[in-house]
């Protein structure tokens, strides 16, 4: 049946979010190093590293970062001229940013959540290489909120503040190659209780939170600054937590695939228990494939690999079973293998295929005893990798004869997720003993505004109309507009100019994204103060995006931007219509129009408009009369 | 209500269900909670039910039940562990919240299994302590323990110690020691406790070196700040000059002694740079007297000279002079008046790198009429450890300090090799 069908309340759908922020803080969350994000090219330094699993301070290891650490990779990373030796593991930590815990206080405040009395910094164990520590610092600031949907009331478990990751840059030979600018960055984390019900309304509890995290005015924008991960579970399956959805529009389809996928899963369990299946145990068989035409297996074989294949007995046909768009059990297990270092699987719901002969399948199926009814499934690649990457293989067939898994899966753009690590467990988290608790203060923050009361304010108190009201408050210069508003702006030449002339300019390929918020307070201001004519600020903004080391005064000086004098305009209007005379005695005021454009143009923008068409309009009268 | 305990705890509106914590404070209830964080609950707004009584033995946590057993291997040669505490064997106590050591030798071999196959080990803990706690009578211990070690058979020495005053102990195992193998100190800038720790880079190189035939005292510590190789350095001339990066020690006046090229295999390279004494070319002897009133003081403009008053009756006193060796004129008639006490008083210089020459400016020559013994360009704290040795194991102790005994002394100047 098509997932359209599901019946979620049927199913005991029951989903969680867990919504992770950057913060748009001066400093990063345990030293003063600029939360600014560098490209790769600008790194002025390298160094590399390993990561060992350690005990929790309860004894025990985390099977996540057990896992983790059974493949040896070297961690290399890069360093610029805004890090520091904190992130680079090689100097304690400072104490906690004081205003990254200011604005967690104030996000409390905003999803109705009580701040704890003494918060204690933790280290959760993570070593994959995205914290040079091996370790992410993670403080539970506040807990038992409460945020409002269409379907009901969504409960907040707990709001953290952490510290971002390193940016993963690429693989290398080695392993793989993190960049140190992001690692640092203050990131709140709000988790929900699993009050969830279905698809739509884990959408729209991700966007009242996104829009509450907003309200504050110091969130990072843009790509990758806000992620969600989505914990799904039906009755009869298991919880998955899917990391790293990074689009609002992708939940929906995460939701739906992850109840597809478990439904699928627990069919293919129920029709493997009727068929009595079994998993076996791997052997070597090399044999069969000594003189393979496959290029996978071959290659592995000529650089001194093996092969080794398991009898999934009672599998036939359910390997390839789709349990997600062309996804399928089959998938899951090449998952597990490629976790251990195997570039994947082959089974025999798939073969003959990719260069392997009908023939060696038979041979394949005679060498590990497997009947029609039987699947089997093979990896090909150095013996050490292929003994690791088999094992996993047998584990994960071993768990889909009765259940589904509970694990970690990683969202994929289309909408579907793969096998990523096991749950992580309480055993990861132990206290970062270098910074001493916090004990906060909520009633020195205040509750910020939300997004949808200021839209109702821009409209009451500046006269916005609706659109451009919203369409500043949920936009990236909200807080420019209410700093420059705030500084007597007025907040229609504000609105206008942050929302559609730099959308006008960002069309016209001007880099509007080099302006910085003073430039922009600078540009406003001149105009507003009547020294920059309204005609010029277009010039302006893109003298400025041209040359970002100007400063707005000094592009008005450059460009010559100035307002002119009325003595001046004059001037110009009149050089205008004595250059046409003859039209404007025969057209009298009918010449305006025309003329008007031409005047504008002889200013180069230079006057005001409403100052040209009235020194114009006495102009023309004096002759025509 | 114990640490252990799983409990409820209410507090307003809020309920927290975990296991208590140790850290808790008078103030504070600490609880973990069931995603693993702590969270800080204040007491006297509090309300506490215990749910169930030790569900965690809290203070063991950390220890094993199941001791490892080690094989013996004919092949191996055999490398003692000494531990003497510090950070490269340390866990968090979790009543205070911060790290201390608290493994012997054996758990070393625990934390870091890469150790296992490199050679037979033999463990053996001196002290358990801190590196700043450390005592000259500690030494003493350590340099008998390191003697019976040898004599027992150990092909090298490998001295699990504190960073902050390893570069002393070394000093002295360097002067009371004659030794026929390696004795190499180790230990870590970052805390076991965490998976970036460098112990793990610096126990497999230190173990290597001790298989080396360098028959010297080393310190085996990160190079630079990547996990590729380690820096030998001979321990008379090494210097902890960073605070907190895994490569804060460094030869002061040469290049490092040698190197060992970490491969993550498991079988670092070692290479030498310069000369050094081989294996097996002395013959184990062990002199461990030593001086104990010797003191270490540093000259800068406006210190005291009421300092020197409290150094009366002192067998010996090193000065960390300014410059090639100077100190305040006004300070010369008392240190004469020193000296002609009988309290050895030799000058070192703050430069830390270069050589103290007190016959070039007038400061100098005055200090050498008041009897102060030039150090070279032995390092002060070096010096102070020299001295203790020196005043109790040497007839002529201004020509022990002038002569270098262990290569604490360079007696040329080439700082680029």
């Amino acid at each position: 049946m098509s997932d359209a069908d599901y019946d979620y309340e049927d199913l005991g759908l029951v989903a969680g979010l867990e919504i992770h922020q950057q913060l748009d803080t001066a400093h990063k969350l345990f030293c003063p190093c600029p939360t600014d994000l560098r490209e790769p090219e600008a790194a002025e330094r390298t160094f590399s590293r390993y990561l060992h699993p350690t005990k929790s301070e309860l004894g025990e290891i985390d099977e996540a970062a057990l896992e983790e650490s059974m493949v040896d990779r070297e961690f290399e990373y890069l360093s610029y001229d805004t890090t520091c030796l904190v992130e680079e593991d090689d100097e304690p930590p400072h104490r906690v940013d004081r205003e990254a815990m200011d604005v967690t206080m104030e996000i409390a405040q905003l999803l109705d959540a009580s701040v704890a009395d003494q918060v204690h910094v933790m280290r959760k164990i993570v070593v994959d290489g995205s914290n040079t520590t091996g370790f992410q610092r993670t403080m539970r600031v506040a807990g038992e909120g409460a945020i409002e949907t269409d379907e009901g009331t969504v409960r907040i478990e707990d709001l953290m503040l952490e510290e971002e990751s390193a940016q993963r840059v690429e693989e290398t030979d080695s392993g793989v190659q993190f960049s140190l600018d992001r690692l640092g960055i203050p990131l709140v984390e709000i988790g929900t209780k699993p009050d969830i019900r279905s698809p739509e309304q884990a959408r729209d509890a991700a966007e009242r939170i996104g829009m509450l995290l907003r309200s504050t005015g110091q969130v990072k924008r843009g790509l990758g600054t806000i992620r969600q991960d989505v914990n799904v579970s039906i009755a009869e399956g298991a919880r998955v937590e899917i990391k790293g959805v990074q689009s609002l529009d992708d939940i929906n389809d995460i939701v739906r695939n992850e109840v597809r996928r478990q439904v699928e899963l627990l069919d293919i369990a129920e029709e493997l228990q009727a068929r009595n299946a079994s998993v076996g145990d791997p052997q070597d068989v090399t044999e069969v494939f000594e003189d393979t035409d496959s290029g996978v297996i071959g290659g592995a074989l000529s650089s001194g690999g093996n092969v080794m294949a398991v009898r999934l007995a009672g599998f036939d046909g359910l390997v390839g079973r789709e349990i997600q768009p062309d996804r399928r059990l089959g998938t899951e297990l090449s998952d597990h293998a490629k976790r251990h270092g195997a570039g994947g699987i082959f089974h025999t719901d798939e073969l003959p295929a990719y260069g392997v002969t009908e023939d060696e399948v038979a041979a394949l199926r005679d060498a590990v005893d497997a009947g029609p009814e039987d699947a089997v499934a093979l990896v090909a690649d150095d013996p050490e990798t292929t003994s690791l990457a088999i094992d996993a293989v047998v584990e994960r067939a071993e768990d889909a004869l009765e259940l589904v898994p509970e694990e970690t899966r990683d969202a994929n753009e289309d909408g579907t997720t793969r096998y990523l690590r096991p749950l992580p467990g309480a055993a990861r988290m132990y206290p970062e003993t270098d910074v001493p608790p916090v004990e906060p203060d909520p009633s020195e923050v205040d509750r910020p505004e939300l997004l949808t009361e200021k839209v109702e304010r821009y409209q009451s108190e500046y006269d916005l109309g609706a659109g451009l009201a919203e369409q500043v408050a949920y936009g990236e210069y909200m807080p420019l507009f209410e700093r420059v508003v705030a500084d007597g702006i007025d907040p229609t030449l504000a609105a206008g100019t942050l929302e559609s002339t730099l959308t006008e300019l960002r069309r016209d390929d001007v880099a509007v994204e080099r302006l910085t918020d003073d430039h922009l307070a600078g540009a406003l201001a001149l105009v507003d103060g009547g020294e920059v004519p309204q005609e010029g600020l277009d010039d302006l903004l893109r003298a400025l995006a041209a040359d970002p080391s100007l400063s707005a005064e000094q592009a008005v000086e450059q460009e010559d931007l100035g307002g002119v004098g009325e003595d001046e305009v004059r001037e110009a209007v009149v050089t205008v219509v004595e250059r046409n005379a003859e039209q404007v005695e025969s057209e009298g005021m009918g010449a305006f129009s025309g003329l008007m454009g031409e005047c504008m143009g002889e200013l180069r923008g230079k006057a005001d408009g409403d100052t040209v068409s009235s020194v114009l309009r006495e102009e023309i009268q004096e002759r025509a009369g | 209500m114990n640490a252990g305990d799983r409990v409820r705890v209410e507090r307003a509106d809020q309920t927290h269900e975990g296991v208590l914590m140790p850290s808790t404070t008078g103030e504070h209830l600490v609880v973990k909670l069931e995603g693993g964080y702590n969270v800080g609950i204040d007491r006297d707004e509090a309300d506490v039910e215990v749910l169930e009584s030790d569900v965690y033995d809290v203070e063991d946590a950390q220890a094993e039940s199941d001791r490892s057993t080690i094989e013996f291997d004919d092949d191996l040669p055999t490398v003692s562990l000494i531990s003497t505490g510090g950070t490269i064997a340390s866990t968090v106590d979790y009543r205070t919240g911060a790290v201390t050591a608290q493994f012997d030798a054996e758990d070393v071999l625990r934390a870091v299994p890469d150790l296992a196959g490199m050679a037979n080990y033999r463990g053996r803990v001196v002290a358990n302590i801190l590196s700043e706690n450390m005592t000259p009578d500690v030494w003493q211990d350590l340099a008998h323990a390191i003697h019976e070690e040898i004599e027992a058979g150990a092909d090298g020495v490998v001295v699990m110690h504190g960073t902050d005053t390893m570069q002393f102990s070394a000093s002295a195992m360097a002067f009371m020691l004659d030794t026929p193998v390696p004795i190499v100190f180790t230990g870590s800038q970052r805390s076991a406790d965490r998976p970036s720790s460098d112990n793990v880079m610096n126990a497999v190189c230190a173990v290597e070196a001790a298989k080396s035939d360098c028959a010297e005292v080393l310190i085996c510590m990160h190079a630079d700040e990547s996990d590729d190789r380690c820096a030998l350095h001979r321990g008379v001339r090494a210097r902890k000059n960073h605070t907190s990066r895994r490569d804060a020690f460094e030869t002061v006046g040469a290049k490092p002694l040698g190197e060992a090229d970490y491969s993550i295999d498991g079988d670092p390279e070692i290479t030498f740079r310069r000369e050094h004494r081989e294996r097996d070319a002395t013959e184990l002897d062990v002199d461990p007297d030593l001086a104990t009133d010797v003191e270490l003081l540093k000259f800068t403009p406006g210190t005291d000279p009421a300092f020197l008053d409290a150094l009366e009756g002192k067998s010996g006193v090193v000065l960390e002079g300014t410059g090639l060796g100077h100190v305040h004129t006004d300070w010369i008639p008392r240190i004469e008046e020193l000296v002609a006490d009988g309290t050895t008083v030799v000058m070192t210089s703050q430069c830390l790198e270069g050589r103290v020459c007190d016959r070039v400016y007038d400061t100098g020559r005055d200090l050498l009429d008041a009897g102060i013994v030039e150090g070279e360009d032995t390092l002060p704290g070096t010096a102070k450890v020299k001295l203790m040795w020196a005043l109790a194991n040497t007839e002529s102790v201004e020509e022990a300090m002038a002569t270098s005994l262990a290569g604490e002394i360079q007696d040329r100047s080439v700082p680029w090799t």
